[in-house]
């Protein structure tokens, strides 16, 4: 059987007001196709793009981490020894991987929440190709030495130009499908999309020329380089995911956010709080006090935002969490949503001084990282692809168990990665202190976290690889057609009335008080 | 000097600015008037509330 399942299917149009209603929807459906198929042929670039820099940063970062417990490994060139090896990986997974999908869906979000279609789409290829060869050349320079030593900036003068240009283009063009909306209400999504496509072109110019074309003298440096570190993470990509688990995850349960209101609060709050983060980075260092206070003060605030996500999100999922064993987007963007709760909420305790000072300057960080733009960030992703996928191409995915399989790498991958690694962290920041501990002693110690770290890389790259395939095969329609969705568990009755049972139990629960219908507010 | 006071004036600007207008129009458009709505905006008379859409099948042919 093709289509939905009888338990909400319509009921059959007998009188005027169903046949209204059907041709409603099939006037709904078209419109969405339309918009889909407009917005195509970029963000499938963008995604294509985005999963090669996946695998290439990937490789880096393999080659990173072995070095961090085998020395010799690979070090007789000096074109992969750790100084260049390291800022690679993570340029390549910041502008590479999470920036080329985080655009790819922001324009599909964008489109689609606007109810317009895309206009002068070659436009935006032409943007990814420009990306691309940013990215591209940035790579090629950092690798033979050219590096600007400044982190998160590392390329030389002359890419950022080609990506701030690439950038502007996308941001115009998601204004403009704005301005042709036909969709009168602003969603949530777009709220955060907005600062996305308004604000971070702006921060990646500015700090471009005050940091990398006309470096500003001294101190000042320090703390716009962690405005910008700090607002990559804050105006670009937490935007971008936040917006991409405010769409799909509903869509996916159709069922509206379990509170909307929450939903504003937590994007004026953010907007508010986030940018003035980043120089919580710089506690113990050489900046006016008031700077640093005010940042950490900032910084417990986004308890606010951060707090209204993860509870809109729990409360949506409530009663729901069994459509977890079905549909594959739904895992990854609840695991990202989970994440998202715990990395920013781990930030703010790392935001106060008697716990940035163990945690500063050890592993304990690099495990923060990652459980962000990881578990939260390209979790959610690897989501939003396999919601939007199937959509732009027509093709289903191959195959649930590779899907299945994709999910748990990434999973355990990423856990076995963030766990140990803060754990380690934490003996090693504590032993750094410990005046009677000789350093060699220290490194020897943390040895065993970095052997676990490779392993947990391991499992990621498998993970990585299984979405290339799966990616590929959807692409170029390999393969079989499958003649239903790809489900996890491939029973779609049984999917059904999971869902309609929750439903039920929601609105029982609703009647007799337990649950604030959030809806309604 | 002159390109640091540009740039730390624009992003004052840009970034107060346009947040606060953003802010007042939305007030002014009545964007938080009916949240409930605004909620449910997303859904439509082809993907209802109370319909997942990862049941819906991606083929387009099969599409109504």
């Amino acid at each position: 059987m093709i289509g939905p399942p009888p338990l909400l299917e319509p009921s059959t149009a007998t009188d005027a007001a169903d046949r209204s209603f059907t041709e409603t929807a099939a006037r709904m459906a078209r419109q969405r196709l339309a918009i889909d198929r407009s917005t195509s042929l970029p963000v499938l670039v963008y995604f294509a793009s985005s999963i090669f820099w996946l695998l290439a940063g990937t490789v880096f970062a393999m080659i990173s981490s072995i070095k961090m417990h085998a020395v010799w490994f690979l070090s007789s060139w000096e074109w992969l020894t750790f100084g260049r090896v390291r800022p690679v990986h993570q340029n390549i997974v910041a502008y590479g991987w999470a920036s080329m999908a985080g655009i790819g869906t922001a324009i599909w979000l964008m489109a689609r929440l606007s109810r317009s279609e895309l206009l002068h789409a070659k436009w935006l290829v032409g943007s990814a190709v420009l990306w691309n060869l940013g990215v591209l050349l940035g790579t090629i320079a950092v690798l033979s030495g050219y590096n600007h030593g400044i982190e998160y900036l590392e390329f030389p003068a002359f890419v950022p130009p080609i990506l701030a240009s690439a950038l502007i283009l996308v941001s115009v063009w998601s204004l403009v499908v704005f301005h042709n909306r036909r969709e009168p209400h602003v969603y949530v999504s777009q709220w955060y999309l907005f600062a996305a496509m308004i604000w971070f072109p702006w921060i990646y110019t500015a700090v471009n020329l005050l940091l990398v074309i006309y470096p500003i003298a001294g101190v000042a440096q320090g703390s716009i380089t962690w405005w910008y570190g700090h607002n990559i993470l804050g105006v670009w990509f937490t935007p971008i995911g936040l917006a991409t688990i405010y769409y799909v995850l509903p869509k996916i349960l159709g069922r509206p956010i379990y509170s909307y209101y929450l939903g504003v609060i937590g994007f004026w709050s953010l907007a508010l709080f986030y940018n003035w983060n980043g120089a919580h980075h710089l506690i113990g260092g050489p900046l006016p006090e008031w700077l640093i206070t005010v940042s950490i003060v900032a910084s417990v605030m986004m308890v606010i935002p951060v707090g209204a996500v993860g509870i809109n999100h729990h409360m949506t999922m409530r009663k729901h969490f069994k459509a977890l064993k079905f549909s594959p987007s739904l895992r990854f963007i609840v695991f990202g949503g989970f994440a998202y709760t715990a990395v920013s909420l781990e930030g703010v305790l790392e935001a106060f001084r008697d716990v940035n000072l163990p945690t500063h300057f050890t592993h304990f960080v690099i495990a923060h990282a990652h459980l962000g733009l990881y578990g939260f960030y390209t979790m959610t992703m690897f989501g939003a692809m396999y919601y939007i996928m199937p959509r732009l191409t027509g093709w289903e995915w191959g195959s649930p168990r590779l899907i299945s399989l994709h999910f748990w790498f990434c999973a355990i991958g990423i856990l076995l990665m963030v766990v140990p690694l803060s754990y380690g962290g934490l003996l090693q920041g504590w032993s750094m202190l410990n005046p009677k501990i000789p350093f060699i002693d220290v490194v020897r110690r943390t040895a065993n976290w970095m052997i676990i770290r490779s392993i947990s890389g391991v499992l990621l790259t498998i993970g990585h690889i299984l979405f290339t395939i799966l990616f590929v095969r959807n692409l170029l329609h390999w393969g079989e057609r499958r003649t239903s969705p790809t489900l996890l568990n491939p029973d779609r009755e049984e999917y059904a009335r999971t869902l309609a049972g929750a439903e039920r139990l929601r609105a029982a629960g609703e009647a007799a008080g337990e649950i604030d219908g959030g809806s309604a507010r | 000097m002159t390109i640091t006071y540009v740039v730390f004036a624009g992003s004052v600007i840009l970034f107060g600015g346009s947040a606060a207008l953003a802010l007042i129009w939305a007030v002014r458009a009545g964007q938080f008037e009916n949240l409930g709505r605004g909620a449910s905006s997303i859904f439509d008379a082809d993907e209802p509330v109370g319909r997942p859409t990862d049941l819906t099948f991606a083929r387009k042919e099969d599409r109504r």
